[in-house]
């Protein structure tokens, strides 16, 4: 937008379309009848009202309704720009892996994985563990969608990849899938990626039960925080490199603390639960 | 007011007494005197010899000027065609007028000299821009001119030489001391400066000039202190050739990095001059690269982000130009900014040198007057330095000027005190100015980015403001 103001002004009223077509896309303006074309496939470009409109609707629509993986998705990145992405995209560049991986552009679907390979490696290591995850919650990699609303091509890439090793942050924290795990996992993303979405969607923690709640406050919002700020970028694991290592090896590398394990907390306590109401019966 | 008599009759004096001197036997104060000597022949002191001699008050006095390198390449010089120093300069056309007011203009090649109408400034973090078009101020059609410093010095040597005899140029000589002199009998010269050279020659000097640099012998021997302090950078200094196809109109630009700004100057033809100012440690990094890898690091320089650049000086050694490439193709920069694209380098031009701020306390005492960088040093980010020190030849040639006309003793504080009082302040703002320029463009705190971009927005916007800076950077 600052550079139009640099033109002849004269020049401006009279022949603004052809005048636009000179500018870089990133910096052209345009109304929802004039939608320049993408700078990759898929690209929606979008006016800031429009942005606005998107993140705000959607983010209120994953509120009450998580499923809604596209919105998020979209929600996502609605709020990334200004400044987010870009600073996750500054943050691969300072590291030689990020580097790399911005290089070469890996993508992660069912394609690019021997998911079979995966079945066969050792418990305990990260492919392995990956794939055991993706087998309990019945997904694939091929679920995630692609990005569209970023204009940048490379700041696209960055919110696609952090989308596509959600699922390893899993395997890597042992933090499960329901919406307690994921609200957990998303405030160590949040501290440790900044992106909006992921603490936008940490006001989930109001649509969890008490229990939960009390349970994320005392123990979970603190390890996240504590390290998703003092790990290493997780944005800058090559993961298709780290398939063999083992889970704690590169937790450790990264400086990352296993959290307390949910599944366990959750099972005793509905254990006690059901023990209580025998014991009310009995009564 | 020590002496009323016209200063003329007082050389005559002082001739017929150095005359008498030279049958007497005493070798101790065999002093020879002088109306004024500068120390060193770099652009300050030569433009200070030339305009002495030009000047029709001022042509009656004798005038020695010591240098120790050898002047005979400079006054010879005839480089080749197509080739550039790289030790080049910035010409306000305030400095410009006055050097054509002193006879030296037409003397210089113009061929080789450069001039500009326009100028690109930005924020290397948030891309924020500044542009100069001379045409914002009325009846100018230049913002400076670029110039060798050879082709200038060289042009002050023929200027001089035209002039005929009547300055002493003493080159290939070294300064060995300077002292006071002594009381004789029939002349007392001891609050005379007397320089003692190499060749075992002694100057008295009514008036000693210190345009002998930023480690002044001058300075020292005036006892006046020079405060400031060194930026820790390194300006890293070459000639560029440039693609042809993108030549437009001739344009300076600079780019504010964290690690210190970067400017192409503009040169005649497919030329360009480069000053970067940076770490040491990228300096000598730059140095050490091939030229190919050079000219893709100049060009990084104005297109790619600031982390790029730090993450190739720190870890790329090899395939520096591959890098570039690569991060060329993903980053957005604005093509109507940028600077034509560096094809090479030319050969032997790649030189740094430390960056310092420095400012004596004074630039006068009794019979000492300071020019130039013995006075003041500055950040190059302004291109300022040079100007800087014709401004202080013109302020202390009209002190002198008006010293002889009113038979004063152009040695005497009393006379020099106009020279100090209208550059001082002045050159001290200049120095402040550029020093917080630097300092403001430093640091990468989102709260100064967002703070110095909107300021540099505005500034752009508000016409007059602009061309009142425009103004003082133009020296009128």
């Amino acid at each position: 937008m600052a550079i139009l103001t640099h033109l002849p002004r004269q020049l401006l009223p009279t022949t603004p379309g052809r005048l636009f077509l000179l500018l870089p896309a990133t910096t052209r303006a345009f109304s929802a009848l004039s939608r320049p074309p993408p700078n990759y496939p898929g690209h929606v470009p979008l006016t800031t009202p429009e942005r606005v409109l998107l993140g705000a609707g959607s983010a209120l629509v994953c509120f009450f309704n998580p499923r809604r993986a596209d919105l998020i998705a979209a929600c996502g990145e609605a709020t990334a720009v200004p400044y987010f992405i870009y600073r996750l995209r500054d943050a691969m560049l300072r590291d030689a892996t990020g580097r790399r991986i911005l290089r070469e552009r890996p993508r992660i679907t069912s394609k690019s994985l021997d998911l079979a390979q995966l079945r066969r490696l050792r418990d305990g290591s990260v492919g392995r563990e990956y794939v055991r995850w993706l087998d309990r919650e019945r997904v694939s990699p091929d679920t995630r969608s692609a990005v569209r609303y970023i204009d940048d091509p490379e700041c696209a890439y960055v919110m696609q990849r952090y989308r596509e090793c959600h699922d390893f942050y899993h395997a890597l924290t042992g933090l499960p899938v329901v919406r307690e795990g994921e609200v957990a996992l998303k405030a160590f993303e949040f501290a440790n990626t900044l992106i909006p979405m992921t603490g936008l969607s940490m006001f989930s923690v109001l649509t969890l039960k008490p229990r939960e709640r009390r349970r994320m406050w005392a123990t979970y919002f603190p390890w996240a925080v504590r390290n998703g700020l003092g790990a290493k970028e997780v944005i800058n694991v090559y993961w298709e490199e780290e398939l063999e290592t083992d889970v704690d090896t590169l937790r450790s590398r990264l400086g990352i603390e296993m959290p307390p394990d949910m599944r366990s907390i959750r099972k005793a306590e509905k254990e006690r639960q059901r023990r209580e109401k025998e014991m009310m019966k009995g009564v | 007011m020590q002496s009323i008599r016209p200063l003329r009759s007082s050389i005559t004096t002082l001739r017929l007494v150095r005359r008498s001197r030279t049958y007497a036997t005493t070798s101790r104060s065999d002093a020879d005197l002088y109306d004024v000597v500068i120390v060193g022949g770099g652009p300050a002191g030569l433009s200070l010899a030339s305009s002495l001699r030009s000047s029709s008050v001022t042509n009656g006095l004798r005038v020695a000027l010591i240098e120790s390198l050898d002047l005979e390449p400079t006054r010879k010089w005839n480089p080749a065609p197509g080739t550039y120093s790289n030790r080049v300069s910035s010409l306000t056309p305030g400095s410009a007028g006055f050097l054509q007011d002193i006879g030296v203009w037409e003397h210089v090649k113009r061929d080789r000299v450069q001039a500009y109408k326009g100028m690109k400034v930005w924020d290397g973090v948030s891309g924020s821009r500044i542009t100069f078009d001379a045409d914002l101020q009325d009846g100018a059609s230049t913002i400076a001119y670029m110039c060798e410093n050879n082709n200038l010095t060289s042009s002050l040597l023929s200027r001089i030489s035209q002039l005929g005899e009547g300055i002493d140029i003493l080159d290939k000589t070294r300064v060995e001391k300077i002292s006071y002199g002594e009381d004789t009998g029939e002349l007392d010269l001891r609050s005379w400066p007397v320089v003692t050279v190499s060749s075992g020659k002694q100057l008295a000097a009514r008036l000693l000039v210190g345009a002998d640099g930023a480690n002044s012998p001058v300075r020292t021997f005036a006892d006046i202190e020079s405060r400031g302090w060194d930026y820790g950078r390194h300006g890293v200094v070459a000639t560029l050739n440039l693609s042809e196809e993108q030549l437009g109109e001739k344009t300076a630009f600079q780019r504010f990095l964290p690690t210190g700004p970067v400017a192409m100057l503009p040169l005649p033809g497919p030329h360009a001059s480069l000053v970067w100012s940076t770490t040491p440690e990228n300096a000598v990094a730059l140095k050490s690269m091939s030229p190919t890898d050079f000219a893709a690091m100049v060009n990084a320089a104005f297109r790619l982000s600031h982390v790029d650049l730090d993450y190739i000086f720190a870890n790329v050694k090899t395939g520096i130009a591959n890098e570039v490439a690569w991060r060329e193709k993903n980053t957005a920069f604005d093509p109507w900014r940028v600077p034509a694209t560096v094809t090479g380098v030319q050969e032997k031009t790649v030189a740094s040198f430390p960056l310092k701020m420095r400012h004596a306390d004074s630039y006068i005492s009794e019979r000492v007057a300071l020019i130039g960088d013995a006075a003041h040093t500055v950040h190059p980010l302004a291109g300022q330095g040079l100007n800087q020190g014709i401004g202080d030849v013109r302020s202390l040639i009209k002190a002198l000027e008006y010293a002889v006309q009113h038979g004063q003793d152009i040695g005497s504080v009393l006379s020099l005190e106009p020279y100090y009082s209208e550059q001082y302040l002045k050159n001290h703002v200049m120095l402040g100015v550029v020093d917080k320029l630097h300092k403001l463009y430093a640091t990468t705190s989102a709260p100064v980015v967002v703070a110095r971009s909107l300021g540099l927005d505005l500034v752009d916007k508000l016409g007059p403001l602009k061309k009142f800076f425009m103004a003082q950077a133009a020296g009128r």
